[in-house]
């Protein structure tokens, strides 16, 4: 890439000038971006900063003066903190014995889906499975161990849920990472005479250190943007700075207060994904692809320490699959824990009564997806292979709604899309536009990655074998970049049929979501209806990422990221 | 020049983009008998009420359910381009924090003579469907374990019992919380720091202060909570689901809070609006609350109270919330106590 930057600084604007497609099409995503990336965002700083026509601080230093968001602030980064650092042992421990206990095939493809379990379902589905069994009245802490008055609500269960809904991420980001260490280099520091431990503790794990610290940090903007769990299980003990400003806003009609709350979140998200990026994000792309030479099969785990890894990994994945099970069996009973006849009057509620929030997710997600995967796709070209002033900007902007946590974004498209000039509340257009552009980056993101493996070299040998700009594109980079477009479509399709942090902002008397309708039945405690609608949406995403996949396996080219990739190892929640 | 196929491909793609956007704007256009309705009451009791309007009216009801303190605020947020034309149930505290942001329009149907003045607006900005006494409810189970009668008095459930086991509504979204919290500062003789007071001895009693004001009924029934403090036609419903509660109630007296409806300012179907208000103040709907078993006292004099309804509430001390005193109060009586009794 360099060397292309040095040759074409100069002809750059002939080079615009001289396309007209590239301008076309580089004018129209400048538009885009301006009005649902920088416009919203304006907004929502004018709202923080603007005070009767002068700039003011007053809005902010109410919040950083006021002890109680003080320490809901403080609890979000504590949060955030434990379940980077649970989430990620948890994720290596899952990934070390997937790729180095050399387990059966069916053992580890039977753990992975029930860790992923998680990612493809709606973010609150652990923490009702939690209440189900750890609340006071809870199968396990009631009905088995016949604790009385345990409180489920407060930082623990908050944490635990959090730990078991993230760490798959730390999973997927870690074990193509530990399959890329060459084993040979661990069969020579055994052969050389050192134990199995000191080759784990200096060989081993100083090479997993990037990847430990970008699982850490995917976690920890996870966790500091997750506003569902700790709105059902943080109880009162535990205020969080995304809950916070939502019942700012919706409780006490509060815009400004919501906006300055959510405002304070920025800054450590921010700070998260420019370490996260700047520092572990190249080095990652860089190990996966990478391809170790020659594995020979060598034991670099003890048996008995293998059956002990294997042991926590399937406890941990039972515990998952339990908490699934119950969602499973509270959606088919009359009412957990009271009456526990069979009926399928939870799924009638859901198919009649529920239909439209059904509906209408499902037509949000079907025009998110393929917008979203081609937005990715076609920003994610453009930055890697033409050049045009401003790009890397347009890449910078382009990451911003994804860096954010969702609740910023909700909060600023609610205040920049209500009033003249842009009225879009309300309609389908703006949660779709919320989908496109805070998911759609995972596609930008893989599209670039894979465009710099590999070197423009191979097109423009294309070209010069003979062969026509449009066979060039059809023949060789259309399939490089398909599998780029397949997972972003992925990610954005999990994404709009399970994200509830912005898009709760968004729904309206004419479309609502299940995710949001899931919340609503949870508070108003009708838990079966909840349960089937969560059951649905696992079904329906598992049905549809299975096909992706499929599509994405026939169409893989070399080095094209795994079909995993779209479950949120690179993403975010 | 080169791949200039793939950026016309591109511009393809951009103009589907553009087109599907611009054609999205204008798709939620609604046929002309169509009512847009933020409703409080929850989904299970609106919809039976919704489809017997439509089946009287011919007029087709879309409406989505947010409590109280949410519909009030996307009401409010949509003031200048109103998206619905009638605020339907919850309670009146919430309506009167609505008329001094200025967002009903007046209208008095036909029904309005005849209501007691606790049941409307002077002007018509809004008027009562129904009226709901606050009651106390627990646990059958729970009582028994801890050798307790069911409280009649406040002060029962300061009892050392019920630390950790009450569930009640939180503030900040449930107009149940504020009817309770206005409750209270009536049995003190609004005395605001007496009030308050009691409030932060309740404190540690309380597991867990829920999003709705029903959100306590269900781990009341399942013994998951002690007790709680909620509205009777929640409390009713809980027990007829077949979980054993006992309602009871404080011998100083609880409040009770008129549900309201109302007609949104710049209402886009305003026709419709005032036929649903008519319609839901007279007896055409309340004499449905029984059919349906929602166990809402009605409003409208000529319906007659459900008898089984009539016998609970025998004898219980109750007093209106006053909306007006509410309605100026409840900004800051909810900030007050959310900063002195929630996040202490």
């Amino acid at each position: 890439m360099t060397t292309v930057d040095a040759r074409a600084v100069t002809g750059v604007a002939a080079r615009v000038r001289r396309d007209p497609a590239l301008a076309a099409a580089v004018a129209t995503l400048w538009l885009l971006l301006a009005l649902f990336v920088v416009y919203p965002l304006a907004m929502l700083l004018a709202r923080i900063f603007w005070d009767h026509g002068e700039l003011s601080v007053a809005g902010l230093a109410s919040v950083l003066t006021d002890r109680h968001q003080i320490r809901a602030f403080a609890n979000s980064l504590l949060l955030a903190l434990f379940v980077g650092v649970f989430g990620t042992l948890l994720g290596f421990l899952f990934a070390f014995t997937a790729a180095r206990c050399r387990l059966p095939r069916a053992i580890v493809s039977t753990i992975d889906a029930s860790v992923l379990l998680p990612l493809v379902s709606p973010p609150f589905t652990t923490a009702i499975g939690l209440i189900f069994s750890f609340g006071p009245r809870g199968l396990i802490t009631y009905g088995l161990l016949g604790i009385k008055g345990f409180t489920v609500y407060g930082m623990g269960s908050t944490m635990l849920a959090e730990t078991l809904t993230y760490f798959p991420i730390a999973y997927l980001t870690l074990r193509p990472m530990l399959a890329a260490i060459d084993p040979n280099i661990e069969g020579m520091a055994l052969s050389l005479g050192a134990s199995r431990r000191r080759v784990f503790r200096t060989v081993t794990l100083p090479l997993c250190i990037p990847g430990l610290a970008n699982a850490f940090l995917l976690l920890f903007a996870a966790s500091l943007a997750d506003f569902a769990t700790p709105l059902i299980l943080g109880g009162n003990q535990f205020p969080v700075l995304p809950t916070q400003a939502y019942l700012q806003i919706t409780g006490l009609f509060d815009f400004r207060g919501g906006a300055v709350l959510s405002f304070v979140l920025l800054v450590p998200a921010l700070a998260v994904f420019l370490l996260q990026r700047q520092w572990v994000g190249r080095r990652f792309y860089v190990t996966i692809t990478g391809k170790g030479a020659g594995q020979t099969p060598f034991d670099s785990v003890a048996p008995g320490v293998r059956w002990l890894l294997l042991a926590a990994c399937i406890a941990v994945a039972s515990l998952i699959v339990y908490l699934y099970a119950l969602l499973l069996y509270a959606s088919l009973v009359v009412a957990l824990g009271a009456n526990h006849a069979f009926t399928l009057q939870h799924y009638r509620v859901i198919f009649t009564e529920g239909l439209k929030p059904i509906h209408d997710t499902l037509i949000i997600a079907a025009l998110a997806t393929p917008l979203g995967g081609l937005y990715g796709v076609l920003l994610g070209y453009l930055v890697a292979r033409k050049l045009f002033p401003g790009r890397r900007s347009m890449e910078a902007v382009s990451m911003i709604n994804y860096a954010l946590p969702g609740t910023i974004v909700g909060i600023a498209y609610l205040i920049a899309f209500n009033d003249p000039p842009f009225v879009l509340t309300g309609t389908a257009l703006l949660i779709v536009a919320c989908y496109v552009f805070r998911y759609g980056p995972t596609g930008i993101r893989t599209t670039i990655a894979l465009l710099q493996q590999i070197d423009r070299s191979l097109e423009e040998a294309s070209l010069g074998l003979g062969a026509r700009s449009g066979t060039t594109f059809r023949r060789v980079t259309l399939p490089l970049i398909l599998p780029a477009f397949f997972a972003g479509l992925g990610v954005v399709f999990i994404r709009s049929m399970t994200a509830i942090s912005a898009t709760i902002f968004l729904v309206s008397i004419g479309w609502t979501l299940i995710t949001v309708k899931i919340l609503e039945n949870i508070t108003e405690l009708a838990l079966g209806p909840a349960a089937a609608f969560s059951v649905l949406v696992v079904v329906i995403v598992f049905v549809v990422i299975a096909g992706i996949g499929r599509a994405l396996r026939l169409l893989r080219a070399q080095g094209a990221p795994p079909v995993t990739s779209m479950l949120g190892g690179w993403s975010r929640p | 020049m080169k791949l200039f196929a793939g950026l016309c491909r591109a511009r393809n793609a951009l103009q589907l983009i553009v087109w599907l956007f611009a054609g999205f704007v204008t798709l939620p256009a609604l046929a002309a008998d169509t009512l847009n309705v933020y409703s409080i009451w929850p989904e299970n009791w609106a919809r039976p009420m919704f489809e017997e309007f439509e089946k009287a009216s011919a007029i087709k009801v879309n409406f989505v359910r947010f409590s109280s303190g949410e519909a009030l605020a996307r009401v409010i947020a949509e003031k200048n381009n109103p998206r619905v034309d009638v605020l339907f149930g919850g309670p009146v505290e919430t309506f009167a924090a609505g008329i001094s942001e200025g967002v009903f329009e007046p209208y008095k149907p036909a029904t309005f003579v005849k209501l007691p003045a606790r049941f409307k607006q002077a002007d018509g900005q809004w008027i009562a469907i129904a009226d709901d006494p606050l009651v106390f409810m627990t646990n059958d189970k729970f009582l028994k374990e801890n050798n307790l009668k069911a409280p009649a008095s406040w002060n029962d459930l300061l009892n050392p019992a019920y630390k950790n086991m009450l569930q009640m509504a939180d503030a900040r979204t449930s107009g149940t919380a504020v009817t309770r919290i206005f409750s209270i500062l009536e049995v003190n003789g609004r005395d605001e720091s007496k009030a308050f007071d009691y409030m932060k001895k309740l404190r540690p009693q309380v597991q867990l202060y829920t999003k709705s004001g029903g959100g306590g009924t269900l781990p009341v029934g399942l013994g998951q909570a002690g007790g709680g403090i909620f509205f009777i036609v929640d409390a009713l419903d809980t027990k007829a689901k077949g979980y054993d509660v006992t309602i009871s109630f404080p011998k100083e007296g609880i409040g009770t809070a008129a549900e309201g409806i109302a007609l949104i300012k710049g209402a886009k179907n305003p026709e419709a609006a005032r036929k649903l208000i008519d319609w839901a103040t007279s007896s055409s709907m309340q004499s449905l609350f029984a059919k349906y078993k929602i166990n809402f006292v009605p409003a409208n004099p000529d319906v007659v109270v459900e008898a089984s309804l009539a016998e609970v509430l025998k004898g219980a001390k109750l007093f209106p919330i006053d909306a007006d005193y509410a309605g100026a109060n409840r900004k800051r009586i909810v900030e007050r106590w959310v900063a002195e009794v929630l996040n202490p």
